[in-house]
């Protein structure tokens, strides 16, 4: 159980790099947790002193060996600035002092099928775990093939470097600015239209919205689906039930389950939406 | 150096230090054995138990707000059943006083849950949550009502002689009134206080950011009300007061106590650090050694 290594620890800030459009890369040591860490689990992250009370959850990006020429034992987290808590993130600079909570959640696991052809779906910021998760997959000799979609072009960080690791980025842009004009699940939809259900592994991280309908996508096809959710939680190791999404129990009755312990990642015929 | 000595009494219940957790902060205390010792602590209060499990609120349960959050989780909990054959078991290897918060939608539901409870090896207390604002049948009439506040305690009362705490909501005009009657009807202590009713408004999308319209709000934000209530609440009772309301650090347990609460509880703190009441504890150590008191007892309520 990951929980059993879970630590609460001050790092410095090593850097923060801004990506442009609010998109930011924070990388900070985390020598303790790094090694035990896995794709898609995640940080609550706070800054000691400020005046947001609780931390902000952000799912791991790079574990050591996922960027090149970054430090040992260094993670990155990439985020978007959205509301306070990620407005004060993205004012640090290198040096500063942030509180991490982890690894928190279950994160991605990789086919049990060796001959199973991944795709990942990412939806802006939600490529996040996607780069730590390739690098594991790279590890093991495997290749993806990735669905990138965002509202507009420079809302897709990181994308040359997953252009550089993926057997091919489908980009969809709802403005056409990058790419196909339209959504991710138009690619998606023509890859699942000739494939082989048994064989595929779809990975998603993104808005709510995008995720359902990645969910209704892959569900219809007989395609495996897990999904990385995202939900506002106050504590991140499953006591303040505040995280939880809707989840359909054996006999078709309706739970709620937490995002921060029986998540983030979710496969998709569990999540009742 | 002499060691501090932090034990207290709140009636009947020795606690070794004067901190407990709040209920719906702590889960079943079992979830924070990665961070703490649960001997760390003077006590803790278990999520609300009601008769039948429950599966809360839909989502969106929480938002952060100035200085605090809003929550409207709905009181989703295993259920008493659940709570004494799984929950309590692993409870009992820890040297910490157990602390039974209980819900229901009914004067019969609490005494039923109170029933279940009464005399579980273990268990050093029962907490009547008579303040829930999250809930459709909401535990909060009672709590909103002197009358109906006397009821449901003198039902529980007779339905469990083990000592009986309760938790006062503080979305009333006298807060005062309502402790009166329970203290009439026979509560060992109160605990002040539960969330106050709040709401926050998505303003792009127009509409309430709870799904439940309303929440409790908690936090430092509250925290001159709620001392403020302590300290009107010591001047009207008799019985202990167990002091709660944004409690960060063992300077603002120190406000509470010095206004009159024998215990505290932490709550919020325990989602922004899974240590905090460990650290109030260890704090009001400090400060006892710093300012050369021999007991915490000697500054319950000595506020000049």
């Amino acid at each position: 159980m990951p929980h059993r290594m879970v630590q609460d620890f001050a790092t410095p800030v090593l850097r923060n790099v801004d990506l442009g459009r609010g998109n930011w890369l924070l990388e900070f040591p985390a020598e303790g947790v790094a090694a035990a860490m896995r794709p898609a689990q995640f940080f609550m992250i706070g800054v000691p002193g400020s005046d947001v009370l609780l931390r902000r959850p952000f799912s791991v990006c790079g574990l050591p060996g996922t960027f090149a020429d970054r430090p040992d034992g260094a993670v990155q987290i990439l985020y978007r600035v959205y509301g306070r808590g990620t407005a004060l993130l993205a004012s640090l600079r290198a040096g500063a002092t942030v509180q991490v909570l982890g690894p928190l959640g279950r994160g991605f696991t990789p086919p049990s099928r060796p001959d199973a052809r991944i795709v990942l779906v990412a939806g802006g910021i939600g490529s996040a775990p996607f780069p730590a998760f390739l690098a594991e997959l790279e590890r093991s000799g495997r290749r993806a093939t990735m669905i990138y979609g965002a509202r507009t072009a420079g809302d897709l960080p990181l994308l040359d470097w997953f252009r550089e690791r993926c057997d091919g980025v489908s980009v969809t842009t709802d403005d056409g600015t990058l790419g196909a004009r339209g959504v991710v699940t138009d690619p998606l939809a023509e890859m699942l239209q000739d494939a082989d259900g048994g064989r595929v592994h779809v990975y998603a991280c993104g808005p709510s919205p995008m995720l359902a309908a990645v969910a209704k996508a892959t569900l219809a096809k007989g395609v495996a689906c897990d999904l990385s959710l995202e939900a506002p939680m106050a504590c991140g190791f499953g006591v303040c039930l505040g995280c939880v999404v809707p989840t359909r129990r054996e006999g078709g009755a309706i739970a709620y389950e937490r995002v921060c312990v029986e998540g983030p990642v979710m496969r998709a015929e569990r999540l009742a939406w | 150096m002499v060691t501090p000595d932090l034990a207290v009494d709140v009636g009947t219940v020795r606690l070794k230090n004067p901190v407990l957790t709040a209920s719906g902060t702590f889960g079943y205390g079992l979830e924070f054995l990665p961070f703490l010792k649960l001997s760390e602590l003077g006590g803790i209060v278990t999520k609300g138990l009601s008769p039948k499990p429950r599966r809360g609120n839909p989502p969106q349960r929480i938002v952060e707000t100035p200085a605090g959050m809003l929550n409207a989780i709905g009181l989703q909990n295993v259920g008493v059943d659940a709570f004494l054959s799984e929950k309590l078991p692993a409870l009992r290897e820890h040297d910490t006083a157990v602390v039974a918060n209980v819900f229901g939608e009914t004067e019969a539901e609490y005494v039923e849950v109170c029933e279940k409870l009464d005399g579980a090896p273990g268990l050093a207390a029962i907490e009547l949550n008579v303040s829930c604002p999250n809930t459709e049948a909401g535990g909060m009439i009672f709590g909103n009502d002197p009358a109906a506040l006397a009821r449901v305690t003198r039902a529980c009362r007779r339905a469990a002689r083990m000592p009986l705490w309760v938790k006062l909501s503080p979305n009333v005009t006298d807060i005062r009134e309502v402790a009166r009657a329970a203290e009439a009807e026979g509560a060992d202590a109160l605990s002040l206080v539960n969330t106050f009713v709040g709401m926050s408004v998505d303003v792009l999308k127009a509409r309430p950011v709870l799904a439940n319209v309303s929440g409790g709000l908690s936090g430092p934000a509250i925290r001159p009300l709620a001392v403020w209530m302590t300290w009107q609440v010591r001047r009207a009772v008799q019985v202990p007061i167990i002091g709660m309301g944004g409690i960060m650090t063992a300077r603002d347990a120190m406000e509470f106590i010095l206004a009159g609460a024998t215990a505290v509880q932490v709550g919020t703190a325990n989602f922004v650090a899974p240590r905090a009441a460990v650290d109030v504890a260890e704090g009001l150590a400090a400060w006892l050694t710093l300012h050369g008191i021999g007991s915490i007892r000697e500054l319950t309520g000595t506020l000049r």
